[in-house]
């Protein structure tokens, strides 16, 4: 393994708002590799998107308050000034955000939008920005790029508006690039497009890409490693294969178990997680996921409501519960057997 | 935008043509004789009549209206005071003078005026907004918010009353409000005169531009291409100017149209309160005086500037917003 | 809020006669004792007497301490509405008409208030002949024009043949009507614009003479032709309608310059010779004019005095009840200023041919709460109980008071009670109206009119009308009020001028002043009969012993108030002097302190 271009060590994200202090992330670790996709999987509230504010710097620095640890190809990122920063957005680490259409600026063309971030960070005149902005456009493949350049976002469709997006994160080859489910809103053709737009991408550049989705199946499509998050912290983790083919956590057994199967057989049943996402404000204590676990009883003296569950993480795989290895076996042999095999 | 400026004026024309038929027939419905105020204290019938023959007003009203549209396109001939040449809007009743020239008399000052305080209230208004946007929730914002609470509530003929006593008769710190001079003859009195109006006009003003450049900016600034433009590595100010502001322009260069289109159309309170000869005095004066060409004239001149104001508002809102599209 | 405005169609014109004691002021001191005991028992004096030829010389009276030079400036609301002197009828207007207008008579004022009727442009105040048809008048010598030409008997004559030109609709009309014997005078003689002439003006060039051979009688012509309806106008420098933008003077002042609704500027008039003049002394050199000041913050200025403020006077807006306490408590302010009554009487007018039983109208007489109005309108500085037709000014004034008014100005509404009862009226509704708009104190008095109404056994029921409209809704004689509130002023200060326009039944008629339609054969004959008493002071007690006898009868108004204004001037302003004809500053006899 080569080393990681971004490391995020114990990472704690807390907001203080009037009511008390949202722990919003606690504790997070992980690395990404330049090449390589992480797929970081979790619910709305989970702390994936917080955790990709908070690597860019973008969160509310007067209510948050950050800890930990957060190298970019060595450099630590939560101490930065907000001007190193600003040179380090956009240019070595960049994002693409969900709804395109409310991301980019309805003031400005989409060309000049591009242009800017060119602009900014390689000093480039005018002239040169706005052909590197029809470049980017024809590189993610939208028709006519030197007429479409002088459009406004309103004027494209939604897939167009975020290969746009892409084109401008892309446009001064970032070595990271942050997708905060880049394709929720989209339909699943143009989904497809996008998926294989960003798979090129990363294969001739060799960009670190951090892929935030709810979606198990986009994951599938895209991701090296996944890492899914659960009440502001890490559950599981593992390669692909590992975690969606022997998920080690119930509570990546309930998403796997609410989503349709990817070779499209109808015939199972989806069963939804019960319950709905913690309050991070309130965070259930021990295991955050119990209250909603099928299997918090088999654990012995209620421990999963008092003890928080370490997760111990050996060669990239890991999981945090408190089922035993021969308990989970059992537990989640059906699964096997029903789907993925 | 030809387009649009060609379908908006002849909707504007169609708008003041309402608007002056309604005028003209509404004066009627009141059972008042403004041939009253020129015929003396014992008014004979045929005296009276003289009278309305002489003020024009002696045909039946859709004929008295159609000679006034006619006036206004080809011109106008009076048995008392002669020719009056297109664009003719009559005579007034009580001065006997034509009613465009004294609207053009009066212009000067209610432009003067209205531009003179909008400058000062768009700068001090967005100014504290944009403090109190940028300094949400700290002391600065509270106090912005606060004094504009107060500035809103405040009414022109108190302020107005109050300040001239203190600041001109009392500590003779501002040339009591007059319009004496022309900016042309000489500017320094001419700002002089109209500094005192313009403070005043403006802490009442400034008030609903700082609230509202406030909401605007905090909304615009938690707006998700506000966050791109910084994930750009734009800077704050940048970000700031370039993409917040520009987003909390457009509704308040929409307040700041129908503001200064109302100006124009006679600040009729702050006229009075200072003294100031402008159309708004001309509009007390026309009412007092049951003075139905002048009424006209100047409520025309109203809706003008409210009307001209708003299509170039849109004209504006179009340039600033692309989504919103002309024709 | 003063409550004479301008616009106040009714009560506005030339009423003269007496001031009051209290108003009687000399120059700048602001006279005498403005307070009342509340009972409303002033002394009234001063009453208009004719004066002899010697009278009628030139010049007038120095004024001691005075001196010649500066600018005085008048701040108003409103500009003046007309300076074409046939087109002058409001006091407003005859104010600053004294300053370039001259007639063949005039009121010439003495420093107490007092004054007396002389001759203006001719050497007295006329001659009268065949009982009041015939007045012959002769011109002095020395008069002239601003360029310098001679002012002649053809000018004269001129200027009352304007008067029935097409487009001087504004002006007064009685001597109209009474040279060719017809209210619609203007179908007898068009005016001098054809080349002719009237036929009742007989002039003589060389004698300059000129003599009014008149259809009915006029006891009062040389009243009537102080009225600057009757101005003289150069025949040569007739504009027509132009002339009231640019009036040529024969006074001590001309129009040197006039933005309208802006400013005005009179300077002084060389050709003028103060030795033809008894009435007017020219101490400023100039007089300047701003319009559009409210009142509110005309008084602020007048109160500070500062710089050119010190030279200024309060043109025709008196001092508003927001600033009266303050300048009346205030000795320094006091000191500077000047008061005396409006001339005409604030009354309500009953509308006889609703409210026919006269038991009603007395009721409502007894009733009518004049306290608690007068304290809406500022208290005893705002004027003096009415409680009679003629005011103090009129010439013949007796002080009556038939409803015992003064011993209970708050309204006798037990008294009132038993009448109606008598009346067999209990519950009588009483419609009252009042223009909206104008004055916010109508707001206040209504609420105080309705309940004494009530406690009186009235049923009221208040139904304002805008004040835009007021005038041609109550003079409507098919009109659904029973109150009224009105006002009137007398042309000039004679009873005739009051009662014969308000209660003579022959004038009613839509847009007539007889509010009331009080149509009453025995008060008909009896205006018909005073109208030819020649003497003036026969008439004067004839006319105030019809005043007691149709207020005792009929009661056909509830009369209100004679107001009282005051002025503020500026602090190097002298001369200041109460007009008893045209509530204002007399223009003419202020100076500039050295």
């Amino acid at each position: 393994m080569s080393t990681p271009f971004l490391s995020v060590r114990d990472l704690h994200v807390h907001f203080s708002t009037e009511d008390g202090v949202v722990k919003a992330v606690d504790g997070l670790s992980f690395d990404v590799v330049k090449g390589k996709t992480l797929g970081i999987v979790g619910e709305s509230g989970s702390g994936k998107s917080v955790t990709n504010l908070a690597i860019l710097g973008l969160h509310n620095r007067e209510h948050t308050t950050l800890e930990g640890e957060i190298l970019l190809d060595g450099q630590e990122l939560l101490t930065a000034g907000e001007r190193d920063l600003e040179k380090l957005r956009g240019n070595k680490m960049s994002m693409i955000f969900q709804d395109a259409l409310a991301s980019l600026s309805p003031y400005h063309t989409v060309g000049a939008q591009i242009a800017e971030t060119y602009r900014k960070h390689t000093g480039a005149s005018k002239k040169e920005a706005r052909d590197r902005a029809i470049e980017m456009l024809r590189r993610v493949g939208i028709p006519q790029p030197d007429v479409r350049v002088d459009d406004y976002p309103h004027q494209f469709s939604g897939g167009m508006r975020q290969r746009a997006m892409i084109a401008m994160a892309l446009v001064c080859d970032p070595e990271l690039l942050i997708a905060d489910e880049p394709t929720t809103a989209l339909d699943v053709t143009v989904q497809a497009q996008i998926m294989d737009l960003l798979k090129d991408l990363q294969q001739e550049f060799g960009t670190a890409i951090i892929f935030i989705t709810h979606d198990l199946g986009v994951i599938a499509d895209i991701a090296d490693d996944v890492l899914v998050m659960y009440g502001g912290r890490c559950v599981e983790r593992g390669t692909k294969k590992q975690v969606l083919s022997t998920p080690d956590h119930p509570y990546t057994l309930g998403l796997l178990n609410s989503m349709p199967t990817l070779d499209g057989s109808v015939d199972v049943p989806l069963t939804p997680i019960p319950g709905s996402p913690p309050s991070l404000l309130n965070p259930p204590s021990g295991c955050r996921f119990h209250p909603r676990c099928a299997f918090a009883e088999k654990v012995s003296d209620g421990r999963c409501s008092t003890e928080r569950p370490k997760l111990d993480v050996v060669e990239g795989r890991g999981s945090a519960c408190l089922l035993t290895a021969e308990q989970k076996q059992d537990l989640f042999a059906d699964f096997a057997g029903t789907r993925h095999n | 935008m030809i387009r649009f400026l060609i379908r908006r004026t002849l909707g504007a024309a169609v708008i003041l043509l309402i608007i002056s038929a309604i005028t003209f027939f509404l004066f009627y419905v009141a059972p008042r004789d403004p041939a009253r105020v020129a015929c003396g204290k014992v008014c004979t019938p045929q005296t009276l009549n003289l009278v309305r023959h002489n003020l024009g007003i002696a045909d039946p009203i859709p004929v008295q209206y159609w000679h006034w549209l006619e006036g206004i396109f080809v011109g106008r001939d009076y048995s008392s005071f002669g020719h009056c040449s297109a664009p003719c809007l009559g005579y007034s009743f009580q001065s006997q003078t034509p009613v465009l020239s004294l609207i053009l008399d009066r212009f000067p000052t209610t432009i003067g005026l209205s531009i003179g305080a909008a400058v000062v209230f768009v700068i001090f208004g967005v100014g504290t907004g944009m403090i109190a946007a940028v300094k949400q929730g700290k002391a600065l914002d509270k106090i912005a918010s606060s004094a504009s609470l107060i500035g809103s509530s405040l009414q022109i003929y108190i302020v107005g009353i109050i300040a001239m006593y203190y600041l001109s008769d009392q500590w003779h710190l501002v040339t009591r409000p007059n319009d004496h001079a022309g900016f042309t003859q000489d500017p320094a009195a001419w700002f002089g005169g109209l500094l005192l109006p313009w403070l005043v006009l403006a802490i009442i003003f400034t008030a609903n531009y700082t609230r509202m450049t406030r909401s605007q900016l905090v909304e615009t600034l938690s707006e998700d291409y506000v966050r791109t433009a910084r994930a750009k590595g734009l800077s704050r100010r940048t970000v700031f100017f370039r993409f917040a502001w520009r987003g909390a322009m457009a509704p308040i260069v929409t307040i700041f149209g129908i503001d200064l289109g109302t100006l124009l159309g006679g600040a009729i309170i702050t006229e009075q309160t200072f003294g100031l000869h402008g159309i708004g005095a001309l509009s007390i004066k026309a009412v007092r005086d049951n003075d139905l060409p002048m009424l006209l004239g100047v409520i025309l001149v109203a809706a003008a500037a409210i009307v001209v104001f708003n299509i170039i508002v849109d004209a504006i809102y179009a340039v600033i917003d692309p989504r919103v599209r002309l024709a | 809020m003063s409550l004479s405005r301008r616009n106040f169609v009714i009560a506005t014109s030339v009423a003269a006669g007496g001031s009051m004691v209290l108003s009687a002021c000399s120059s700048g001191g602001g006279g005498g004792n403005s307070t009342s005991n509340g009972a409303g028992t002033h002394t009234y004096t001063g009453h208009v007497t004719v004066g002899t030829a010697q009278d009628s010389q030139g010049p007038a009276p120095e004024i001691q301490g005075a001196v010649k030079g500066g600018n005085i400036n008048g701040l108003s609301p409103s500009d003046f509405s007309h300076l074409d002197p046939q087109r002058i009828y409001f006091a407003w207007n005859s104010a600053l008409a004294l300053l370039y207008v001259r007639c063949l008579t005039g009121y010439k004022i003495a420093p107490d208030g007092s004054q007396k009727l002389v001759g203006d442009l001719a050497t007295d105040t006329g001659t009268m002949s065949n009982g009041g048809k015939t007045w012959t008048f002769t011109l002095k010598d020395g008069l002239k024009w601003e360029d310098g030409s001679d002012l002649t008997v053809e000018d004269v004559r001129h200027g009352i043949e304007r008067g029935f030109a097409s487009f001087t609709t504004e002006g007064a009309q009685y001597l109209q009507t009474a040279l060719t014997g017809s209210a619609d005078f203007r179908s007898v003689y068009k005016g001098p614009y054809d080349g002719k002439h009237l036929e009742g003006v007989v002039i003589d060039s060389a004698k300059k003479t000129i003599t009014f051979n008149l259809k009915t009688a006029q006891p009062q012509l040389n009243f009537i032709l102080a009225m600057h309806s009757y101005g003289a106008v150069p025949v040569k420098h007739d504009t027509k309608e132009k002339y009231d933008k640019d009036p040529v003077s024969c006074g001590p002042y001309k129009l040197a310059a006039h933005a309208p609704d802006k400013s005005l500027k009179m300077a002084r008039n060389p050709h003028w010779d103060p030795k033809t003049d008894p009435i007017r002394n020219a101490y400023p050199d100039s007089f300047s004019f701003e319009f559009g000041v409210e009142s509110l913050p005309e008084s602020d200025r007048l109160i500070a005095d500062s710089g050119n403020d010190q030279y200024t006077i309060m043109a025709y807006n008196g001092v508003p009840a927001e600033r009266i306490q303050k300048v009346l408590t205030t000795p320094a302010l006091k000191q500077r200023t000047i008061n005396g009554l409006l001339t005409g009487l604030y009354y309500y007018a009953i509308n006889c041919k609703r409210i026919t039983d006269p038991k009603v109208r007395q009721a409502l007489n007894y009733a009518w709460p004049l306290e608690q109005i007068r304290r809406i309108y500022g208290g005893p500085s705002a004027g003096d109980y009415a409680t009679s037709v003629l005011s103090p000014d009129i010439l013949g004034y007796a002080h009556q008071d038939v409803f015992g008014k003064l011993k209970k100005p708050q309204g006798d509404t037990a008294k009132a009670k038993a009448l109606l009862k008598e009346a067999g009226k209990l519950g009588q509704t009483i419609v009252y109206t009042y223009p909206q708009g104008r004055e916010s104190a109508y707001e206040k008095t209504k609420i105080v009119i309705a309940n004494a109404l009530k406690e009186a056994g009235f049923n009221p029921v208040i139904k304002p009308v805008d004040s835009t409209s007021y005038y041609d809704q109550v003079q409507q004689i098919n009109n659904q009020f029973d109150v009224m509130w009105f006002g009137w002023s007398p042309d000039w200060p004679s009873g005739y001028s009051v009662i014969q326009p308000l209660f003579d039944g022959a004038t009613i008629a839509n847009g007539s002043n007889n509010v009331s339609q009080l149509n009453v054969p025995w008060i008909n004959q009896a205006i018909k009969q005073n109208a030819l008493i020649t003497d003036p002071a026969k008439a004067g007690d004839a006319w105030a012993a019809l005043d007691e006898k149709i207020m005792t009868q009929e009661a056909p108004i509830i009369p209100e108030t004679f107001q009282r204004r005051f002025y503020l001037h500026g602090s190097k302003v002298g001369g200041a002097l109460f007009d008893p004809n045209f509530s204002a500053f007399v223009l003419y006899k202020l100076y500039v302190k050295a």
